[in-house]
């Protein structure tokens, strides 16, 4: 049988056994045709595809299996290496605490899509906290944990309705004002979409996101479980090749306690409530700017919160008659790019100026590194990258925040609030990513 | 000792040869009708031989072959490469012997006016697309559609060759066997499922042409399958592992010589080797 395979492969352009893997997977439209014209029997071509089975069997490919239920599955991750300077003081301080750090982050991503319009995934990476995935460099080469930071089961109903549940990739469109990059929210996501000529399209998204599970034996908010409701719609419109994304939303929350086991950058361990959010994010997108490939898009995202009087005065205690309500949140930025990040020699750089007032947004869900995740901060961050290859990029991004409240105490004039602590901030991250 | 040695050797020799037995398992398609019969011919010849055949689907055959359970594999369909990974596995090497030719014909109730489909409309109906005979000119009447169950290898040959690899509906009807299906299909004006060649002329059923690519109507004969004109024919095996030897290698031999292909036409099916 050697040689019905290797006359086989002959025929099949001088493909060798070597390339088994390939052949095995590609050869069936080929043996058909070699039976057709005549050159191989029908048992002949059974005896080969049987044989390249084994052949490919016998590969590293060949040794892994999936369930027959697998349509696709997909292995991506990354590993980053950063060094990190960063700065900051504390509100009614005079001392600056100064830092450098040598960190790292690992993900593993694993994602298949199933039969039937399901799909399922996971991934790991090197931290549990919610808003970061680094570990720092410690303790004489001691090893670190691998974390759970998604699990999820997926359906799609048909082309427009879909759901996920589990632990997933934050569904809604948001820069990191609101949302830090790095949480996956974990619950139940909806996402119907309205598509219209072209690639336009409006989509509905809703997020039932569980933040706290209480017991329920525990009397008034202690005992509710903290749930996020965000819905927002997503609309998309291209003119030629240019684009333009506007989002409105409404992010609500249930009345309960938060738990003081939250390991994100600022956990905020109060209540939950006091948090009725419009949000209204976008961007334009200037395609081919200079030459295909080049592109400079605007962005914004912005935060309301019309129960901010409240959530500053009871929940954060400070006196609103001497600081405000601080009920707006914004962010405005710019960016340039030359190529899509994912080819040697691409690049692009951003800049953005935020304010992240203190009763606009959830401090346990706002950007970790903008002002270490504190409120009541103001000010740049900035952002460049460079493809050394095409799968490694290296990564410089720079934060620059200080208070929009000086002196912000609580009503007893001296304590600050655990999430609005710091005076003004520094960080400089250097990274190298390296993508597979 | 050497004595004593050879004694026993001896014994076991004589026990072989007075103790053979062949065990077949697999594809019903072949194992409810051809096989017997032709384990009752090969017995005319080799009247010590004693049969096990059991015909419970092909991917019970396959993976008796990789058990070691049985000395051939019965299968409608080609082993599947993760099949065959798990056979190497355990150190066996599938060898497919291709005994015979199928044609899966389209049945539907013989007081079905729709005399033909086209490929589409096959595929339209086992995938759950359509749901009326109205959409494929038929009286109006939802579709009673009968398939095999999910170890055959029909069923999964059928979703390979008719259906573009897509799930069935979710309405259709799993049967043991081609008989089951051709019974219900009988007993209902709005059945329709797949039988192989052998099975096309039960009573109260009618075979339907199939419309491909060049427009014309072909249905399901020795002529159509042999000339590959007919778009649902496939080979049927019988696995072994590695080069059939002794008395597998002798069962294998009738089956592909000018007896056990007789008997392939008898049953119905389209002979693999001509003589």
């Amino acid at each position: 049988m050697r040689n019905i395979a290797k006359t086989g492969l002959a025929l099949c352009g001088g493909l060798a056994l070597t390339a088994a893997s390939a052949l095995a997977q590609d050869s069936g439209p080929l043996i058909d045709l070699l039976v057709k014209k005549g050159v191989v029997s029908d048992q002949e071509a059974e005896e080969l595809r049987a044989e390249l089975t084994q052949e490919y069997a016998k590969t590293s490919a060949g040794k892994l299996s999936l369930g027959s239920s697998v349509q696709s599955f997909k292995l991506s991750g990354d590993v980053r290496i950063r060094h990190q300077m960063e700065t900051k003081q504390t509100t009614g301080k005079t001392a600056t605490d100064e830092r450098t750090r040598e960190r790292f982050r690992f993900r593993l991503n694993g994602d298949a899509v199933l039969a039937k319009g399901w799909t399922t995934g996971f991934a790991f990476e090197t931290a549990n906290a919610a808003d970061s995935g680094n570990q720092t460099f410690t303790n004489s080469n001691d090893d670190y944990n691998i974390y759970l930071a998604r699990a999820y089961v997926g359906y799609a109903y048909n082309d427009n309705l879909n759901f996920t549940l589990g632990k997933f990739k934050n569904p809604l469109y948001t820069t990191d004002l609101a949302w830090d990059g790095d949480i996956n929210p974990q619950g139940l996501t909806e996402t119907y979409t309205f598509r219209f000529d072209g690639k336009d399209k409006l989509e509905v998204r809703a997020l039932q996101n569980i933040m706290q599970d209480n017991d329920e034996k525990n009397w008034g908010d202690a005992g509710n479980d903290a749930w996020l409701f965000a819905q927002q719609l997503v609309y998309t419109k291209f003119f030629g090749a240019n684009s333009l994304i506007l989002a409105p939303g409404l992010t609500t929350y249930s009345n309960a306690n938060l738990g003081t086991a939250m390991t994100n950058e600022t956990p905020f361990a109060g209540t939950s409530s006091k948090l009725t959010m419009l949000t209204f994010a976008g961007e334009y997108n200037f395609a081919n700017i200079a030459g295909s490939g080049n592109g400079i898009k605007v962005y914004f995202d912005s935060s309301y919160n019309f129960d901010a009087s409240s959530r500053v005065s009871q929940v954060y205690n400070v006196n609103t008659a001497t600081h405000g309500k601080e009920a707006f949140a914004w962010l405005l930025g710019v960016g340039y790019n030359h190529g899509s990040g994912k080819a040697q020699g691409d690049y692009s750089v951003k800049v953005d100026y935020r304010r992240s007032a203190l009763g606009a947004l959830d401090p346990n869900t706002s950007d970790s590194d903008f002002g270490f995740g504190n409120l009541n901060q103001e000010g740049f961050k900035i952002g460049a990258s460079y493809n050394i290859v095409d799968f490694a990029s290296l990564n410089l991004s720079y934060f620059y925040t200080t208070a929009i409240k000086d002196n912000l105490f609580q009503k007893d004039g001296k304590t600050t609030p655990t999430v609005a602590k710091l005076d003004h901030s520094q960080i400089l991250q250097a990274d190298l990513v390296v993508k597979f | 000792m050497k004595k004593l040695l050879s004694i026993l050797a001896a014994l076991l020799c004589v026990s072989a040869a007075y103790g053979q037995k062949l065990v077949i398992k697999g594809s019903d398609t072949l194992g409810a009708k051809l096989v017997p019969q032709a384990a009752e011919a090969f017995k005319t010849t080799h009247p010590d031989v004693a049969f096990e055949i059991a015909a419970e689907g092909s991917t019970t055959g396959i993976a008796a072959i990789t058990d070691s359970t049985a000395q051939i594999g019965m299968s409608s369909r080609r082993a599947k490469p993760v099949e065959i990974s798990a056979a190497l596995a355990k150190g066996v090497t599938m060898k497919p012997t291709i005994v015979a030719y199928d044609g899966m014909a389209v049945i539907v109730n013989e007081a079905n006016p729709v005399t033909e489909l086209t490929l589409r409309q096959v595929e339209q109906i086992f995938t759950g697309d359509v749901t009326d005979w109205t959409a494929v000119g038929g009286n109006p009447g939802k579709f009673s559609i009968y398939t095999r169950n999910t170890s055959s290898g029909t069923y999964s040959d059928w979703k390979e060759l008719a259906m573009k690899k897509r799930d069935y509906a979710s309405s259709s009807q799993k049967m043991a066997g081609n008989e089951q299906i051709a019974a219900e299909v009988a007993k209902n004006p709005n059945g329709i499922g797949y039988v192989g060649l052998a099975y096309t002329h039960a009573p109260g059923i009618r075979v339907v042409g199939i419309v491909g690519k060049d427009k014309i109507a072909v249905l399901p004969s020795n002529q159509t399958v042999q000339a590959k004109t007919y778009p649902y024919a496939r080979p049927t095996f019988f696995y072994t592992n590695g080069e059939p030897s002794g008395l597998t290698a002798e069962f294998v031999d009738f089956m592909l010589g000018a007896e056990g292909q007789a008997l392939v036409q008898k049953v119905g099916f389209v002979p693999a080797v001509q003589h």
